[in-house]
């Protein structure tokens, strides 16, 4: 009977178990950890995400995996765990940054975009009816405080940081760019550190499989094929399948 | 905003514009003493050349036609990476029309990961002015190449070679009629604009103080503008 008890608390988000804790918000992040190997760094003039999205076929486009996304421009958002819910939150993020756009006649920074999708995901935890978001995102892009790096995790809490990962394997990558991290990188030594954190935990990588994107003054740029091959080289991981 | 959870009823991917439009059940009536309301009077001119597209405008807004409000209007502005759009009409309601057609082009790119097209464009602009006391003219270019469309509050988008709007557009039209030439330079079919516009600001009461003139080219746009139609000919 117990643990009949225990077990339905993790029926709906909205309970909290006896003991504090919102069982559906852990188990989303267990989801979380099912996705693809995501990496960010902010260096001295931009913020870099790499992402890892191996196929589950020879057949599937490459391309037709969605790992990093442009928001309006200048800021960039990388999602892993649930794909499909990333791709709300994608949505909801572009959304809110040009409704800003149209109410205020100017882009918003990094941090407001971030909180407003934490806020937009806080919700999944408390309304009737819901599951919460099975992803986690990051959230990148310069602005006038430059270039800034936030986390935000299926509970809805944004995290800010100078380096991070998320997704599978996030714990020996973390470790990782804990070990090798330093302030005042330049755009492409962190370009060679977040492969080089991936490559670290995940073995060998095929440039096909990973996304690149870097957002700096100039904007969100996603590399191409040929630019993620001479990343890959730069990086000293060789020349990639 | 209409960006809650709730918000399922199919309008969900659109961007809210509600704040082009008056009250419900009010006209664009005015609040200015005399009953009128700013107005760019205006002569907008649009030409197209082999591969650029041009717009020209005049910087007078006027109140009721008669009095110049402003000397240094810009109603000649970019809304897409290779798109322009020139305003006749009221004022607020065209500035109002610009910020929301620009972030849609923009909401297009990162959704879509390419620039809306022209038509695209152009019919995204139909639906917004629809309903508006505005008459722009847009112009651009895309892979179909350069284009010119004349739209106006009734929502018709109408696509042409060149053309022009405002009260001064017999004015211009007279220009345009002699000198337009679909294979001029882009050279000289932007002098063509500012000229037509330069004649229209001679004679419309509503039109003067200047041209501000875009040239529209597969890598993009650029605006000129000057109090001297000569010094941007």
């Amino acid at each position: 009977m117990q643990s009949n008890d225990q077990r339905a608390y993790d029926r709906g988000t909205t309970i909290f178990s006896p003991d504090g804790r919102l069982y559906q918000v852990e188990y989303a992040r267990e989801a979380v950890k099912r996705g693809g190997a995501t990496v960010g760094v902010r260096t001295a003039d931009g913020v870099v995400f790499a992402s890892n999205g191996p196929r589950r076929s020879p057949l599937l486009e490459p391309e037709s995996i969605e790992k990093l996304h442009d928001v309006d421009g200048r800021i960039g958002m990388a999602t892993t765990g649930h794909v499909a819910d990333g791709r709300r939150l994608v949505d909801y993020g572009r959304r809110y940054a040009h409704q800003e756009r149209l109410r205020y006649g100017d882009a918003p920074d990094t941090e407001p975009v971030a909180k407003a999708i934490a806020d937009y995901i806080q919700e999944s935890t408390q309304t009737g009816g819901t599951r919460p978001f099975g992803t986690a995102l990051l959230v990148g892009g310069v602005d006038d405080d430059g270039p800034r790096l936030f986390e935000v995790d299926p509970s809805g809490t944004p995290a800010e940081w100078r380096a991070v990962a998320v997704g599978n394997q996030s714990r020996e990558v973390r470790a990782f760019l804990e070990a090798e991290y330093e302030d005042g990188l330049a755009l492409d030594t962190g370009t060679t550190l977040v492969l080089r954190a991936l490559a670290d935990s995940l073995g060998e990588l095929d440039a096909v499989d990973v996304d690149v994107a870097t957002m700096d003054a100039d904007g969100f740029t996603s590399l191409a094929l040929d630019q993620r091959r001479a990343a890959f080289e730069a990086a000293g991981l060789g020349p990639a399948s | 905003m209409e960006l809650t959870r709730t918000d399922h009823d199919g309008r969900r991917d659109r961007l809210n514009h509600d704040w082009l439009r008056p009250p419900e059940g009010e006209q664009h009536h005015s609040t200015a003493p005399d009953g009128v309301t700013y107005s760019t009077g205006t002569t907008i001119v649009g030409v197209t050349t082999a591969d650029a597209a041009i717009l020209a405008a005049d910087q007078r807004m006027s109140l009721g036609g008669r009095f110049t409000a402003n000397k240094n209007a810009q109603k000649v502005e970019q809304v897409h990476p290779t798109g322009a759009i020139a305003i006749s009409g009221s004022v607020g309601p065209a500035q109002r029309l610009i910020q929301s057609l620009r972030t849609e082009a923009n909401l297009y790119e990162v959704r879509r990961g390419e620039p809306m097209s022209l038509r695209g464009l152009s019919q995204t602009t139909g639906h917004l002015v629809s309903g508006l006391p505005v008459a722009p003219l847009l112009a651009g270019v895309d892979q179909t190449g350069p284009q010119v469309y004349e739209l106006d509050g009734g929502g018709s988008v109408l696509r042409d070679d060149y053309a022009a709007g405002g009260s001064g557009m017999q004015v211009a039209y007279g220009v345009l009629e002699r000198r337009f030439d679909p294979d001029a330079s882009t050279e000289s079919a932007r002098r063509t604009a500012v000229d037509a516009v330069a004649a229209a600001s001679e004679r419309d009461t509503a039109s003067g103080n200047g041209v501000h003139v875009a040239t529209i080219t597969a890598e993009g746009v650029d605006i000129d503008g000057a109090d001297d139609p000569e010094e941007v000919r």
